[in-house]
């Protein structure tokens, strides 16, 4: 049962990211669309940290990390255990992955959060 | 299992196989394809976060990386991702729904000249490479904006 | 212009040699053949080894395509090389190799013991509650035609092995059950008269099982008998991933016995020769 369960959560996020990694594409490089500015001036500081502030977008981009990190972490995890590895290996590719994911999904987080608690000029 | 029996010389054909193992068809190209493209995705996603924790260092730092990203050599590789994502997305999107067992026929008894599920969802297959081309000429007007 | 694929000519044959006693890696040696219109790869084979190299080693048995012996890696796919006509290859070169992702025994020997073991690991077997009557059977289980027909062509399969010869998993994973063991998984947990899914969880349900097939679809490519593993495949996902959210199959739709005395009396007005079973 846990091969198949970790298995559909994958297929299961797949129109997440969908979604969001669509929306985090199109706000970021059709910027002139979205916000009336150049792309240059949406990827400055000041903007960005502006733009951080907004709820929706941490909301988005923790969903964002979640699903993204997950996805592409079990895919990653397939390719690897496809290749003829003895049970070490095995539980170091397993251990590692789940390290790994942990440490981007929890700089990722902080990140998130300390942009929207940026105080703008400081 | 009689270990006196000899196994044989060893004729896994290894990563070269997921490459190419023989003259198949198209489909068998696209599992490729999607592989390579999560990889330098799942790449990318893990140096997007660790680049853009940048911004934790003041707009000196950011500023300097952000006018790095500005370059041509790296607007092209942004492009490239994109195509990669866009690929990825739009075959993972085929991939999702036949491996759930739509778009692949009912089992019926096979009458030669066999067909097989792979042929029989080729017309999604193409919808699929369509869509995706389409993104990628649309998302291609991105790199006129300044 | 000639129809290539019917004027008997002289073809060449680049045929892999390997001779475990002698050499360390395979090499590879040609010959020359004149080949009639409608002989197959094997037939060429019988007459080179007949005539220019009696040491080549194949598998063969009913040169007819139902046995799964003499499957090759012919001009870059798997084939059975009873199935294969020289001409048909509408190529002036065939090249013959063993078939790849197994270990090779000698000359074009494949070691199927891969293929068989991963077979047997699945339980390719009638798995049902009343155990009884699997053994010592009263009468018959009762199977629509449509029951039949939902996993008619997965019955198909020979143990050819082409389909794991033809498989990307196959290639670097040695534990991967590959897509004949899957596909018959799935031929026997979808069986109406079968109950066995939990049981073959254990074999089925860890990572080398059917999650790491990516659809690539070399195997129903593969295939010479049409059952189309691939297809199973995805049917067995599909079915494991509802089985875990509780709609897998119900125990009220296991197949039910039809006593032989049923059987008898529906066929009783063509007077059928007296009883003999279950006396």
């Amino acid at each position: 049962m846990r091969e198949t369960r970790l298995w559909s959560l994958h297929i299961l996020v797949i129109p997440i990211i969908a979604v969001l990694l669509g929306m985090h594409l199109a706000i970021m490089h059709y910027a002139p669309v979205f916000y009336g500015m150049s792309v240059d001036k949406a990827r400055e500081y000041a903007t960005m940290l502006e733009r951080g502030k907004s709820v929706a977008q941490l909301v988005i981009y923790m969903l964002l990390l979640v699903a993204g990190l997950y996805h592409g972490l079990y895919g990653l995890r397939g390719i690897l255990r496809e290749l003829p590895l003895t049970p070490t290996m095995v539980k170091v590719v397993d251990v590692g992955i789940i390290l790994f994911g942990l440490f981007i999904f929890a700089l990722g987080t902080y990140v998130t959060w300390w942009t929207f608690n940026a105080k703008l000029g400081g | 299992m009689n270990s006196n029996k000899p196994t044989g010389y060893d004729n896994r054909l290894g990563v070269k196989g997921w490459v190419y193992a023989g003259r198949y068809t198209f489909e068998r190209y696209l599992y490729l394809g999607h592989r390579l493209s999560g990889l330098g995705l799942i790449a990318y996603m893990s140096l997007h976060i660790i680049e853009t924790a940048n911004r934790m260092r003041g707009e000196q730092a950011w500023a300097g990386l952000m006018g790095l990203f500005a370059s041509p050599l790296f607007r092209v590789i942004e492009f490239l991702l994109f195509v990669m994502a866009v690929f990825h997305a739009m075959n993972g999107i085929r991939l999702l729904l036949v491996e759930l067992g739509f778009f692949l026929g009912k089992p019926k008894e096979p009458v030669y000249p066999y067909s097989t599920s792979v042929l029989r969802h080729r017309p999604l297959t193409y919808v699929v490479m369509i869509l995706a081309f389409v993104a990628v000429v649309l998302g291609s007007s991105s790199l006129f904006f300044k | 212009m000639t129809d290539m694929t019917t004027t008997p000519r002289e073809i060449t044959f680049r045929v892999r040699r390997y001779n475990p006693d002698v050499d360390i890696v395979p090499h590879w040696d040609e010959y020359r053949l004149h080949v009639h219109d409608g002989m197959t790869v094997l037939e060429a084979l019988h007459q080179l080894k007949a005539e220019q190299t009696p040491t080549l080693a194949y598998r063969s048995s009913c040169r007819m395509g139902v046995c799964g012996s003499c499957g090759m890696f012919i001009n870059d796919l798997p084939m059975l090389a009873c199935q294969t006509q020289v001409l048909h290859l509408n190529t002036d070169i065939v090249t013959v190799a063993p078939l790849p992702n197994y270990p090779n025994v000698k000359d074009l020997v494949p070691n199927l013991e891969p293929l068989i073991q991963k077979h047997a690991a699945i339980k390719p077997f009638i798995i049902h509650t009343n155990s009884q009557e699997i053994d010592e059977p009263t009468g018959e289980f009762i199977q629509t035609p449509d029951e039949r027909e939902s996993i008619s062509q997965f019955t198909h399969c020979i143990k050819c092995g082409l389909c794991l010869a033809a498989c990307p998993t196959v290639a670097t994973d040695p534990l991967f059950l590959g897509p004949q063991a899957l596909a018959q998984a799935y031929r026997y947990s979808a069986d109406n008269r079968d109950c066995g899914l939990k049981e073959r969880l254990a074999a089925i349900d860890v990572f080398h099982g059917p999650y790491q097939c990516h659809m690539a679809g070399a195997c129903s490519q593969a295939c010479p008998k049409g059952v189309d593993p691939a297809f199973a495949i995805q049917l067995l996902k599909r079915t494991l991933v509802l089985d875990s959210i509780g709609f897998g199959k119900k125990k009220s739709s296991l197949a039910k016995v039809m006593p032989l005395a049923d059987v008898v009396k529906q066929i009783e007005e063509f007077a059928p020769p007296p009883r003999t079973v279950g006396k």
